[in-house]
Parts: C-alpha cells; structure tokens; sequence
C-alpha cells in the first residue's frame, strides 16, 4: 500500500477540489440570489454566472481527473495482488493451498485482492470527504456563527443516530442475505444433481424443495425489507426535521438583518451537501475494516509455508559420487535462498538425463504419529539409520550410518515397516496396497508432495529430494487418478506436460483417448472446458493417462489409471500402456488385474510392509492378494 | 454422443411482459397501493422547496422574525409524512417486487426441472448453470436495489418538473434546456455500456474460472510442472479484468462530465429565468429561489435515474434468460397413466440415435426376468449407457418398445416411473442441505428410522450415524465433504428409499477408484436385492457375478450368456475375460465366487 502514497494522495487532492466545487455551487446559487436577482443587476448575473461556469468546470475536471487516478490504481493493484496470491499457490514447494478449498483459494484471489485494492479509491474520497466538512465548516461560519455550529455540530448526531437505526437493519439485512444465497444455493445443487434426480425420479420433490426454500427466502426478505422501510422513514424524518430547525434559526437570523437571505440559501444547500461526505465515512471506515480481514487473508496464504522443502531450505545432500552413494552431509538450516548449484551441495546435470532408475528403501508409509502422508512434512531428511536390513541388494547404501537429529523414529518399528522398491527401465513394475492410504504416501513421497522421512528415495543413485522440487518432478512423473484436465483444448491437455514438437497420437491411442477425441464434435480441438462436466470420468481418464504418457518422463509412476474406464477399453489401455513405455521406468499403482497382467514384478503391501513380491500370475494363488484384485 | 450447442431459449419483449403480467397478476392490488403511496411521498418532499422559499420571501418582505415559524412548522410536518410515507412504501413496494421475483425464480427452477435430459446436454453444462446461478442473482439484485430506486428517482425527476411547472412555466422550460444534453448522454453512454460489462463479466468469469482450475488442480500443476504457463495465463486474464475496468472508470467519468455541463446550463438558465421574472415583477425572490434548489435537489435524483437505468439493462438480459425458460411447456404427462405390475423389463427393436444417421443402439432386443441380474458388457461407445438411459425413461427412446413388468415405459406418469425403475450412474452427487433432506428427496414422508434402516443396508449406517449431526449434518457444497464412496452409497440409500421394481446401475462403482470399490459392489448388491437389475459393469468381476451377460459392440448384442458359459464358448466375451484378468501363460483365470 505504501508504494501507492502518492497517488492515494494525488487522487485525494483532486477528489477534495471536486467536493469543494460541489460545495460551492450552493453557495454560488445564494450569490447569484442575493447580489444579482435580488439586486436586479445584469452585470453582476453574468459575471456570477461565469464564476458558477468556472466552478463547474474544476469540480469536473477534478473528478474526472481524480476518478481516473484512483480507480486505475485500483485495477492495476488488484491485478496485481492476483498474481502475488496465485504465484504463491504455483510455487512448486506447495503448501499455499494447505487446508483451504479451491473455492476459499480463489475467494481469496479475487474477492479479497480486490477490497484490499478498493483502498485506492476509499482512501483518496475520505480524504476528500474530510476537505468537504472542512470547507463547509469554514463556509458556514463564515456566514453565521451560531447557524453555523447548530449545522456542525447538529449533523454528527443525526447520522449518529442514523447509525443506531441502520445497525439492527445491517443484522436484518444478513440473515435474509443468507436466506436468498441458500435459496440461490438450492437452486444451483438441484441443477446440478440433475440427472441424479431424473434417475430416482425426484424431480417433483426436487421442485417442491426449491419452493420451500424459496418461500422462506421471501419471508426473510419481507422483514428485512420492513426494517429497511424503518431505515429510510426515520432517515427522511431526522433529516427534514433538521432542516426545519436550520430554517427556523436561519430564517430568524435572516429577519433579524444577521444574515442576508442568500446567505439564509446557502446555509441550508450547506447543511444539505454536508450530509453527503458525513455519510461517507461511515462507508469508508467499513471499507476499511474489510480491507484488513481482507489483507490479513493474503498476507496468510503468501505467508504459508512450504509443503515440502526443496534442498535450500535447510537440507542439502551432498558429496553424491558416480555410484550414487548418497548423503554424507546435513547442511546447517538455511543455507541459502537459492542453494542449487551453491557449496557444491547439490547435484549438477538435470536428473531426467540419466536412466530412470528409481529405488525406494525403508520409506515409512505410515508415520509413527500424525498418521499417514503427513503433508506438513517440511524437512526431508536422510536418514540411513532406518534404512532397513534386509535390503534386497544393490548395496548401494552401505557405510554411511548417522544417527538421526531428532530422534523421531524411535517411536516406530524400527527396520520392519518400510517399504522397499525398484523401478528400472523394461516393463512396467506394480505395486498393490491393501490399503489406499500406503498408496497414497508413497505416492506423495514419490512425487514429491512429501518428505520421505526416515526413507530414501532414490532416482539414479541420487536422492530425490536433493533436487528442487519441479526438477525432481521432471524425471519422475506422478499422474494421479483423480487429475485435473484445464480449460483448453483436447489436445493442448494432452501436451501440456510434452515437448512443443512431440506428436500426440501416441500416447492418446496408448491411453485410447483416440476414441474419446472420436466422440466429441470437434475433435482433437474440443475445448475441454466447455464440456468438461459433459465428459464422463472414464473419458476424463483417458485424456489425463494420454498427457501423462506424452509427457514422455524417465520414470512415470501411473496412480490407478483405469478406474472409472469399462473392461474392454482397459485391456485395451493396458497393452498400449505397456508397449509405449517399453525401454523406460513405469510404476503401477493400481489393483486392476489387466493393468497388472502387464507388470513384471509386482509388489504388494499390507499395512505399509511389503507382504508379498512376484508376478502378477504368482501372486494369485495368494488369497489377500486375489481378494483386494478382484475385489 | 454429442451433438452441437444450441443455447436454451432466450425470451423476447412481450413474453417477458406476458409471463411478468401473467405472475403478478393476483397482486395487482398491493401493487396499485405501493405506486399511490410512492407518489404522495414524493409529492409531499416537492413541498420542502417551495416552503423554504416562502421563508425566504417573508424575510424579504421584512415581516419579522415571528413569521417564519409557520412555514418551519410546515417543514416539519412535511418530516413526520414524509417519514412515514417512505418506510410504508418501501415495504410495499418490497413486498409486491420481491413476490413477483419469488413467482419467477420458482417458476424458472420448476421448469428447469423438468428440462429433458437431452435438451439441457445439447444446451451444455454451463447453459442452465449460469441461468440459476448469475441470471438469477443479477435479477434478484436489480429487484431489490435497482428498480425501487430508479423507481423513486423517475418519480423525484417527475414531479420536480412539475412542481417548477407550477411555480412558473417558464423555470420549467428554462430547466428543460439541460435535458437535450441528458438524454443524448444517457443514450451515449447506456448504448456504450452494456457490451463494456458484458466483456466485463465474461472476462471476471473467465479469471475466476481459471484460478479455480487452477486452485483445484494444483497438485497436476505440480506434478505436470505447469506453474509458469498457468502463471502466465493468470496474470493475461487479471491484465484483461483490469483492462476493462480502466475502460469503464474512462465511460463513467466521460459521463459525469456531460451530466456537469447539463447541470451547469440547466442552472444557469433556472437563475437567469429567475432574474429576468422577479425583475419583471413576475415572480418573488423566494419563488425564484424555490425554482434554484429545486434545480439543484433534481442532480442526484438523475445521475440515479442513469446509473439504475444501466443496471437495469444488466438485469434485463438476465431476465430474458431467466423468462426463457420458465416460458417453457412442462412435458405432457400421459392422461390415463398406467400402472406398474410385475418386475420384468422387456426392451423391442430398440433404435437410438443422437445424430441422424449415427445409430447408437440398432434393433436391440434385451429382457430381465423378475429378479434377475444382467450385465451390460461392451467398450465405451457400444452404447451400454443409452441403452441404460432408455430403460431407465431418462432418455426417451428413437423407436422399440421399452416395458417394465406389463407396462410400457410411455404409458407412465413421473410417479408411476418413479416406482418402476430407478438409474444410478457413476456420477454421483451429494444434495446440499442436512443428509436427510438428501433421502427425503427419495421419499419425502420417510421417517428418521427409515432413512437410517436404508443407510444401514447399503453399509452406510455406520459413517452417517458418525456424523458430526448424525442425519441432520449439512452435507455436500458447502457443508460436510463426504468421499466418493459415501457419496454413492447414499445414491444406493435413495434406491432402497425409492423401492423402485428395477434398478439400472450404469457403472455406479467406477468413480470410486480401486479402493473403494469392493465396498461399494457390496453396497450395490444390498439395493439390487429383491430387484431386477440391469448393471453396466467396468470390472469384469461385476458381469462374472450377474445371471446372465450381454455384450454390447456397436450398438448391437452380440454375444448373451451366463458368464460361465461365455467363457466357455471361447469367443469375444471369453477373449476379453482372459485380458482382463490379466492371466497369462496358462494360469488359470481366477474364479471370482470363491
């Protein structure tokens, strides 16, 4: 806001010169009264005449002027705190978001932006509206001492008591604004539910709900409205009985010879205008309030912390040698705002060069308080000391024993409740979690929504988390099930995580969403947007896989991608799935026997331990692996 | 499946007069009263100007302090009625508009209502959507500020003509030169204005959809590194918002300017006219001085006139979208309903199709004996789910015949069908409001009992007895979020409400991921039992489970069977089952009974 001061103060001068103008228009009526039409002299007519021109002409250009100013900072500061809030929200590390809803989220972004904004108008007319009372006061006095303070000092308590009738109004006035948005609201859901009430046939209770709800709107509505016909009777009663007491002090001043009677006009246009910048104030100082809840919002979202640390933020693995032997080092918190590249902490090249070879060891999926894929993980710490013994062999991680700095693990089983993993190029590798939440925090880790706490995560020797977040995202690709197509069309969904010159095709008949742009009246240019509630999930689905694949990653770790797809068009998916990734790193996250038909290995985890580990056929002839599969 | 956009009706002029005067009709009376006691309020606040001026003139002819206490006295009895006036007629007037607009909206969501599925479709998502969400809310807003408003800034600007009128003709003619430039200026600017906020709207609409998309899909963003292009489209829609608004600020304030030099040429005539007739001997100073103010009092009461007549346009696009469809005929009901015996499902040379020359379903023949189950097989576009729609008279068919025990579908009231059959698809939706209100809509007259007894059969008793309210927590929008399998149990809790003869499940268990489904087959079997029952299965185990299956391919059944004896037969059932369950290398296909 400060860097704004000096426009606020520009719009305010020239806001201020606009009420003056205003001001004297009455003031100049009285005159023209008093010296020209009660003088009968011409001269005077037109020589005030043009002084009232002169007037008219400042109060215009002043606002206009002044209107501008204020009004196209507002748009521009609005625009601006806009982007603040949603650079926030894309900053790869997360967290911004962190426990409010997409709704809240963009409430935030554009209701609150824009009162915090609005301060650019409201500042600059309080300013003016205190210019006016002071112009006025000075007026008034001028003309007549004791009308002048009966009109001074006689307004602020008839506005306060204004305030007093308009406060049970205002509650009034909220109840039945609740009432309408849950009429509102009604109407909306039930639209929305359409064809859920067409398929139980509700449509008549659907419409008397609607009704109901409707009825009791109006009701509210009705007494608000009372209460508002209350307001506005008592309004027009204070102020006419004001006005009466002005013109009788002034009339008897002006009989008295005290004043003449163009000054008797002026007085009382004065006590009228007066009226108008006093109200003001209350408006403003309201705005006022909102624009700090509003700010104090912002201020919580641009504030919030990270979800994940990216290696500056207090974690930087180092000394990584050509075999991958992983961290040696535990960098002091905060080394640095930008830490990549610095003290030689982090790894050079770009990890999405290399083969895609991903390995998990001892990642605990459940945690020993807090529960399962704690989001508001912040440090990712390495830790071998909890990596577990019976590590299936690459004796990669050996010798680099550390005891770990907060001592947290302690309170877990220690060694017997991670989860070991290895994805490497070929076919496709599975994974099946008895449990949805072991999917859920593996998943998290792996895409680096998470810490991986006392595990470690692999890709190519390297620990995952000792690239920035995004970068890590790059090599290793988590789609998850529910993902979110954008507005655009088919096409730039499904190319939206490619290179420019990729061709589609691909990875949409791997992922048969072929068929989907078949269907859809423009093709592959259909705006997914527009009839993005028209498509159904299993449709959604497919284009979400095909972007996935075209995004061509070293790893692509696929997180139930055929959920909502029917069993022929999944066979399908699941061949083409396989062929196209061929050569490459795929993990399947998924308990769909088609998908893992084409797995190689299949590892299957209960209770965050690995239960069991073969091929898909093998597996089978275990009864918990077969019950979640076919389930 | 889809055919081109074609937007639901937009209404014209005389129907939106027609259908407004045909709802206001039983209130024509209260309404006669509002605009009667409108008028004398302002006609009583026209006596303040001329009040004051005889103050003015008793003072001008020196007749003592004493004398202006009359016309003080005036003034404030012309408070005290003006007072009451005022509040009487805002309620009225309230009250009348507000009725209306409730005889609108219910009407319009009673239409809308009852919309054919296919006709809101080909309208898409967003038609009927911004209608009851944006149309409704401009009007209901427009009601209750705009139109009482400019109502009584119409009705200042009209009697202070007439008051100058009657003061002397010529105030009023000299007053009258403003108006040429005030009407050439609201011309200007209301011709102006409308597109500016239309493009306004379209662009916050725009923003406010893209950072939702944004906010909702943040861990795709991520995950997809998506930041900079969604930065970007951001800030472009936040520049166009911004952009528009300095365009309207530049058209207002270009307004002002011209209302200014109105104001100024208006007055200056008023006061010019007063010195020629009081210098003339035809008026007095203080009539003079009345004409002046009263000039002055009509500059707010225009701007008003203008900035409501602008908001009003707004309102009235939405009006004429609003009318369009409440404009709309309810569907006919049959006149001699029949009546549903029996639970068996017949379907006859069933042929569909959504775009002529592009059969969807061809010559198909399908039954369900009382009590049976049969699976609907076939990849997506087969047309499993309009042969689902069509049984469940959601969709209406093209030709064939479609019954329900001994009754054909068309021969049923919306009751009638209600009983009969019942579609639950994968899109499930949880009805704002307390869980109970949700079933009610099932069966309004259920008792609390009830609603928990079929909660408990699809497995649900246990998360809703958990509920914060029990049956009375809010649930859904805005309320308490339930997952997606809660969600579709409580779909499955309807069913069971419902009791329908036949319940057509088209792919109720898909939405829920792997990991909910086991629970939720278990929930579907708990509603299909003691019904006949027609599933679109996704996971072949569904169709392993059901009686019979038919397998769609193109429209049309190709293969129909027990699923053992499919299997057996070795062809494209049995092709697929052996994909499906991913058996390879002569591993025997896993039996989905034990």
């Amino acid at each position: 806001m400060l860097a704004y001061r000096g426009r606020i103060a520009a719009g305010g001068v020239l806001f201020s010169t606009h009420q003056a103008g205003e001001a004297l228009v009455p003031l100049l009526v009285g005159v023209v009264i008093d010296r020209a039409v009660a003088a009968g002299d011409p001269v005077a007519l037109a020589g005030w005449l043009a002084v009232l021109a002169l007037d008219f002409l400042v109060l215009s250009y002043a606002y206009r002027f002044g209107a501008r100013q204020s009004w196209y900072a507002e748009a521009w500061a609005d625009a601006r705190l806009r982007r603040q809030v949603a650079g926030r929200l894309l900053d790869p590390r997360g967290g911004g978001e962190t426990g409010r809803l997409p709704g809240e989220l963009t409430g935030i972004a554009v209701s609150d932006a824009k009162r915090v904004a609005e301060l650019q108008v409201a500042l600059p007319i309080l300013i003016a509206g205190v210019a006016a009372v002071a112009v006025t006061a000075v007026t008034l006095l001028a003309i007549d001492l004791s009308l002048g303070l009966l009109i001074l000092l006689g307004t602020p308590p008839l506005l306060w008591v204004v305030q007093l009738v308009v406060k049970p109004l205002e509650k009034r006035s909220g109840a039945e604004q609740e009432r309408a948005a849950q009429a509102a609201g009604t109407a909306a859901d039930l639209v929305s539910g359409l064809r859920v009430l067409n398929g139980i046939g509700a449509r008549p209770a659907a419409v008397r709900r609607y009704r109901d709800s409707s009825r009791q709107a109006l009701g509210a509505t009705l007494r608000a409205t009372r209460a508002e016909g209350g307001f506005l009777g008592t309004v027009q009663l204070a102020n006419g009985l004001f006005l009466a007491v002005i013109a009788l002090v002034g009339g008897r001043a002006a009989a008295n010879g005290d004043i003449t009677v163009g000054q008797l006009v002026s007085a009382v246009g004065l006590a009228q205008f007066l009226i108008g910048p006093l109200q003001m104030f209350g408006f403003v100082s309201a705005r006022l309030a909102q624009a700090r809840a509003s700010a104090a919002r912002i201020a919580a979202v641009l504030s919030a912390p990270p979800a994940v640390g990216a290696p500056e933020d207090g974690v930087a693995p180092g000394g990584v040698g050509p075999d991958g032997v992983g961290p040696d080092g535990v960098a002091p918190g905060g080394a640095g705002r930008d830490g990549a590249g610095r003290d030689g902490a982090l790894p050079d090249g770009d990890p999405a060069a290399g083969p895609g070879e991903l390995s998990v060891r001892g990642l605990r999926l459940r945690r020993p308080a807090g529960g399962s894929g704690d989001r508001s993980e912040r440090r990712s710490r390495v830790d071998p000391a909890t990596l577990e013994a019976g590590d299936p062999g690459d004796g990669r991680h050996d010798g680099d024993d550390r005891s770990s700095n907060d001592g947290r693990h302690s309170t877990g089983r220690l060694g017997s409740d991670g989860v070991d993993l290895d994805v490497r190029p070929g076919a496709p590798t599975a994974l099946v979690a008895a449990d949805p939440e072991d999917a859920a925090a593996l998943l998290a880790v792996l895409a680096r929504e998470s810490g991986p706490g006392d595990g470690r995560v692999t890709l190519d020797g390297v620990p995952l988390d000792a690239w920035p977040p995004e970068v890590a995202r790059g090599a290793v690709l988590v789609a998850a099930h529910d993902a979110h197509l954008f507005p655009g069309s088919l096409r730039d969904n499904v190319m939206a995580g490619a290179p420019e010159t990729a061709d589609p095709e691909p990875a949409m008949a791997a992922a048969a969403a072929d068929q989907v742009a078949q269907t859809l009246p423009d093709g592959h240019d259909t705006d997914v947007s527009a009839r993005g509630r028209s498509l159904s999930g299993g449709q959604r689905q497919r284009i979400a896989l095909a972007r996935a694949l075209a995004a061509d990653a070293p790893v692509l770790v696929l997180h139930d991608p055929t959920t909502a797809v029917d069993a022929v068009t999944e066979t399908r998916i699941a061949e083409g799935l396989a062929a196209h990734r061929a050569g490459r790193s795929t993990l399947l996250v998924t308990t769909s026997p088609a998908l893992l038909g084409q797995a190689g290995t299949v590892t299957f985890v209960v209770d965050g331990r690995v239960h069991a580990r073969g091929t898909h056929a093998e597996l089978m002839a275990d009864d918990t692996y077969r019950a979640v599969v076919t389930a | 499946m889809s055919t081109h956009t074609v937007l639901l009706p937009v209404a014209s002029g005389p129907r939106i007069r027609a259908v407004l005067g045909e709802l206001s009709r039983p209130h024509r009376g209260s309404a006669a009263v509002a605009v009667v006691v409108l008028v004398a309020g302002a006609a009583v606040s026209l006596l303040v100007a001329p009040l004051l001026g005889e103050i003015v003139d008793r003072v001008a002819r020196r007749q003592g302090a004493d004398a202006v206490l009359l016309p003080v006295l005036g003034l404030a009895g012309i408070a005290v009625v003006q007072g009451l006036l005022a509040a009487l007629g805002v309620a009225l007037t309230a009250r009348f508009c507000e009725t209306l607009l409730a005889g609108l909206r219910e009407r319009f969501v009673d239409r809308a209502l009852h919309l054919p599925q296919a006709r809101i479709e080909s309208a898409g998502a967003g038609d009927l959507t911004s209608r009851v969400t944006d149309d409704v809310s401009a009007v209901s807003d427009s009601v209750r500020e705009a139109v009482p408003e400019l109502a009584r800034a119409a009705l200042m600007v009209a009697l202070t003509l007439v008051a100058l009128a009657v003061l002397d003709w010529r105030f009023l003619l000299a007053a009258l030169l403003a108006s040429p430039i005030q009407v050439w200026t609201a011309r200007a600017f209301l011709g102006r204005s409308e597109p500016l906020y239309t493009a306004q709207r379209i662009a916050g609409g725009a923003q406010q959809q893209h950072l939702l998309d944004t906010a909702a899909g943040l861990s795709t963003v991520r995950a997809l590194r998506l930041h900079d292009r969604h930065a970007t489209g951001i800030a472009e829609r936040a520049a166009e918002v911004a952009r528009l608004a300095v365009a309207v600020v530049r058209l207002h304030t270009q307004l002002f300017a011209r209302l200014n030099l109105a104001e100024f040429i208006g007055l200056a005539a008023v006061l010019v006219t007063g010195f020629w007739l009081v210098g003339s001997g035809a008026t007095t100073i203080g009539t003079a001085s009345a004409a002046a103010l009263y000039f002055v009092n009509l500059f707010t009461p225009i701007n008003v006139v203008l900035f409501q007549l602008d908001a009003a346009q707004t309102a009235l696009a939405g009006l004429r979208r609003l009318v369009g469809v409440a404009d709309l005929r309810r569907p006919p009901e049959p006149d001699e309903p029949a009546t549903v015996r029996g639970a068996r499902v017949r379907v006859r040379g069933l042929t569909h199709h959504y775009v002529e020359g592009h059969p969807v379903l061809t010559d198909v023949d399908l039954d369900v004996a009382p009590g049976e189950r049969v699976a609907l097989v076939g990849a997506s576009g087969a047309g499993k789910s309009t042969l689902a729609g069509i049984v469940a008279g959601v969709h209406a068919a093209g030709s064939g015949t479609v019954e329900i025990g001994d009754a054909r579908l068309d021969d049923l009231d919306a009751d009638g069908r209600r009983r009969a059959v019942t579609l639950v698809t994968q899109e499930s939706h949880v009805f704002a409001g307390p869980l109970a209100g949700d079933l009610r809509l099932a069966r309004p007259d259920a008792s609390d009992d009830e609603l928990l007894a079929a909660l408990d059969r699809v497995g649900a008793g246990g998360w809703a007895r958990a509920l914060p309210d029990g049956l009375e927590t809010v649930v859904g929008d805005g309320g308490h979020r339930l997952p997606v399998v809660a969600a579709q149990q409580l779909a499955l809790a309807r069913v069971v409400l419902t009791d329908p003869r036949v319940l057509v499940l088209d792919e109720a268990t898909a939405e829920a991921g792997s990991a909910g489904a086991r629970a939720l087959e278990e929930s579907a079997e708990a509603a299909l039992a003691g019904r006949s029952g027609l599933v679109v299965a996704h996971r072949l185990t569904q169709a392993a489970a059901a009686d019979r299956v038919v397998v769609l391919d193109a429209g049309r059944v190709v293969e129909e069977g027990p699923h053992d004896d499919l299997v057996a037969a070795g062809d494209r059932y049995a092709r697929l089952w052996e994909a499906w369950t991913g058996a390879r290398g002569g591993e025997p296909a896993p039996s989905p009974r034990s």
